[in-house]
């Protein structure tokens, strides 16, 4: 008594096809699952016999042995308690082996049959897509999340019993259709730049590091505004496109992050982990690697409130993903590779007390403080970021100022229209102007490996960010008078390119080079202390 | 290499000035040039813990005296004394450090490039004490006396209400000698010690040259600012900022109604012109 049913396994983000067959013998009463099966998979055969006893059926009192094939690969996942249950019961003879062969299953049971929502259901479908799977049977639950594939067939369901009835014709099980989910799609976002008072330099700034990805250091202050305008940052992000959306959906359905809420991830991701955050939750790790923080701000940013708080060490694991801009996970049980696209935005206390270099309170570290303060940031890490700015605190009487200057108030005339928009940009223009800035970068890369200008290579720079005369002796001579290191040089050549894509422009002039150096202050903020 | 030298009360070369202050030190130990010791000399001292305000005006204030030939004397702590040596050594300069530790031993540990440069330039680097006395708390209130003895003035740069360059101050008016100070933002914690020498009769200086003028040196001609080549932006900005002293980018731009993309590049220009100086999300004058 023999029976065949497809599923699949997951690695990393990769999913192959396994076949779980199913013999049943006569001997003694026994139920092993062999082919390289870890505990959730072994644990799954208590839940099997209670779910099949549970829907009414007798749990055959044979030798029962389960093979996942290919038998070499490990197997991990609850999904495989369906499709185990389900090859018991055709090998039974309770369903038709032969109806049962062109469907795969996926699915955790319940000890009364029910059939539970899975993790990483999306890449598990996707994989099976493509090995030429037309018919899915899945958990309910999970329906949504994988409706964002549309070119397979998914059979949605709640109860064991109902996938019995549907193979006996009992019940008629319709393939999933997407609910027409706009309507409802809920402004997450909120939070606007428009309500934030002042700080127009370092909206300015953020603005120009979304609009091509830069990485950026803040620094100030408690109580500057470091937090409140990183939390801004979401709203003038680019839409996702389809198939980024589709990516980061597989990433958080492996992370076991998707709710029925929020079936398919919208809108780009904002992670700000607390810095007491351990490696492996930081980029990704555990004994069957899942992804880490880097990965779930895929495409999206990630954010690190309080930077030199984090553990040193944990800071250089960001090294490589920055760079390669993927994690690549080795464990024993074979290695994994997560994709991590983000942009890494930082604040930081200029001090251990806070107030150093501030007007209004006297900072209390001494010397040695401040520089182990900022030692425990390594100069690669320094290195990654393309721009840093400073924030001071805004003061109550220019709050009060402010006021004043409200775009209601216009007729008291105090500054040029031009001047109060900058003053009270609102996300959805600051959003517009990046994602026209965006759309050009794309054009101008389309024939590269490259989407923006945050990752142009030295040799692409030599390509794309020509400077005129005029500019290039700006550019020197502004390396001597202000001193700025040598590592400065790419950047703000870069960020020039993007200051200059933000306005249109086809060249990089000298003005773009001029704000440019404006955004590298640590340069020389520490000098000689 | 530089050699541990030691002169004695008696000598010919013991700093002149120094042997009419009340507890002159007995022996001095010293490396480099020791006849500098009795050259015309000013003192720039000032906070450890100082702002960008105060290690530019001791930079530039060292500068400017070295331009003339007079010898800077500070302490080589961090802060302000580091600046004040630094601007000496800027302009090939001789400068004094005076040392709380033994000669041999370089406190703090990060300003050995200065302790060369310094050397490097004829300069002269000296201490009462023995070579090998660790620096401890207690010597540099009492170093802060030959600091100001050998010199025929001393200028505070910032100095919070309880700093040790207050204590220097004291000394310089025990033995008769000029103070200046530079005077603050009076809600500036690093100026409130500095503002009150004034107000107990220091002399404030409120230009580069005073210090100049003082001393009663015939000044070298003045740059002229207005030879300078600016734009009308960047003439408009200038302006603001040489009128408020202090501000940052954000305030600049509500000021004169400017974006903050234009302001930022019209910064950089100018502070390549070197009319400006930012420093922790400030904007100053540089001149």
């Amino acid at each position: 008594m023999y029976s065949q049913i497809i599923s699949g396994s997951l690695y990393g983000l990769i999913s192959e096809q396994v076949i779980v067959e199913t013999d049943l013998s006569p001997g003694l009463p026994a139920f092993n699952v062999v082919g390289l099966p870890d505990t959730t998979v072994k644990e799954s055969k208590e839940r099997i016999r209670a779910a099949i006893v549970n829907s009414g059926y007798k749990f055959p009192a044979k030798r029962i042995i389960i093979n996942l094939s290919p038998a070499s690969t490990r197997k991990e996942g609850t999904h495989f308690d369906l499709p185990i249950a389900l090859g018991v019961m055709a090998a039974v003879g309770y369903i038709a082996k032969e109806k049962v062969s062109e469907f795969a299953f996926l699915g955790e049971l319940s000890l009364d049959g029910r059939v539970n929502r899975i993790d990483g259901a999306l890449p598990l479908v996707i994989g099976l897509r493509n090995q030429g799977i037309e018919k899915i049977i899945l958990p309910m639950d999970n329906a949504e999340e994988a409706a964002a594939i549309v070119d397979v067939k998914l059979y949605p369901v709640c109860h064991l019993n109902e996938i019995t009835a549907f193979f006996e014709n009992r019940m008629k099980i319709s393939p999933f259709k997407k609910r027409r989910s706009d309507t409802k799609k809920k402004n997450l976002i909120n939070l606007d730049f428009r309500d934030v008072a002042g700080h127009e330099n370092v909206k300015r700034a953020l603005q120009i590091s979304a609009a091509a990805s830069h990485n950026l250091l803040m620094i100030g202050p408690p109580g500057s505004g470091k937090t409140m305008m990183a939390k801004r940052m979401p709203g003038i992000l680019p839409d996702l496109t389809y198939n980024e959306k589709l990516e980061i959906t597989k990433i958080y359905s492996i992370a076991g992050k998707l709710t029925p809420d929020c079936p398919i991830i919208e809108e780009r991701p904002f992670r700000s982990p607390h810095h007491t955050i351990s490696g492996p939750a930081l980029v990704g790790g555990g004994a069957s690697p899942k992804p880490g923080e880097v990965s779930l701000a895929h495409f999206g940013v990630l954010f690190l409130d309080e930077l030199p708080e984090f553990n040193r060490n944990i800071l250089e694991m960001l090294r490589q993903p920055i760079e390669d801009e993927r994690v690549d996970i080795n464990r024993n049980k074979g290695s994994v590779s997560y994709p991590a696209k983000f942009m890494l935005l930082a604040s930081m206390n200029p001090c251990p007390c806070g107030y150093y270099g501030d007007s209004t309170h006297e900072c209390t570290c001494s010397h040695i403080q401040i520089r182990n303060y900022l030692s425990k940031i390594s100069g690669p890490l320094i290195d990654r970021f393309d721009m840093h700015i400073e924030i001071m605190p805004v003061k109550y009487r220019d709050l009060e100022y402010m006021k004043l200057l409200e775009p209601e108030n216009s007729e008291l005339g105090c500054l040029s229209e031009k001047a109060v928009n900058s003053l009270y940009k609102d996300s959805a223009t600051m959003k517009s102007e990046i994602e026209l800035a965006r759309q050009i970068q794309l054009e101008r890369y389309k024939s590269e490996n490259i989407s923006y200008n945050s990752q142009l290579s030295p040799s692409h720079i030599k390509k794309y960010c020509t400077l005129d005369k005029e500019t290039k002796k700006m550019l020197e001579d502004a390396f001597t008078r202000l001193s700025l290191s040598a590592r400065a040089y790419y950047k703000i050549i870069k960020m020039g390119r993007t200051i200059a894509d933000l306005e249109g422009a086809e060249r990089i002039k000298v003005m773009h080079i001029a704000e440019a150096i404006q955004y590298r202050n640590l340069d020389k903020m520490y000098r000689g202390l | 290499m530089n050699t541990v030298k030691q002169v004695k009360i008696g000598d010919k070369e013991y700093p002149e000035l120094l042997k009419y202050i009340s507890n002159p030190p007995k022996i001095i130990y010293y490396m480099g040039n020791i006849q500098i010791a009795s050259m015309p000399s000013i003192a720039v001292v000032g906070a450890r813990k100082a702002t960008s305000y105060g290690k530019w005006a001791a930079f530039e204030f060292a500068k400017k005296l070295s331009q003339y030939g007079i010898v800077v004397v500070s302490g080589m702590a961090y802060g302000i004394d580091s600046f004040a040596h630094k601007g000496a050594v800027e302009n090939n300069g001789k400068t004094i450090a005076v040392l709380g530790c033994g000669i041999d031993i370089c406190y703090p540990a990060q300003n050995k490039g200065l302790r060369e440069r310094i050397l490097k330039e004829d300069g002269l680097i000296m201490s009462e004490y023995e070579p090998g006395t660790p620096p401890l708390p207690f010597r540099f209130p009492l170093r802060n006396r030959i600091i100001s003895g050998i010199s025929i003035g001393t200028i505070v740069i910032e100095a919070g209400i309880s700093s040790g360059s207050l204590i220097t101050a004291e000394y310089a008016a025990e033995q008769g000698r000029n103070i200046y100070t530079l005077p603050g933002n009076i809600n500036s914690m690093c100026s409130l010690g500095t503002n009150k020498l004034i107000k107990d009769g220091a002399i404030p200086l409120i230009t580069l040259d005073d210090i100049i003028d003082e001393l009663g040196i015939a000044r070298s001609a003045d740059i002229d600012l207005t030879g300078i080549n600016l734009g009308k932006d960047e003439k408009e900005v200038y302006e603001h900022i040489l009128h408020a002293g202090e501000t940052t980018i954000d305030l600049i731009c509500r000021s004169i109604g400017k974006l903050p993309s234009e302001v930022n590049a019209i910064i950089t220009i100018l502070e390549m012109k070197g009319l400006l100086h930012t420093a922790m999300g400030k904007v100053f004058v540089a001149n």
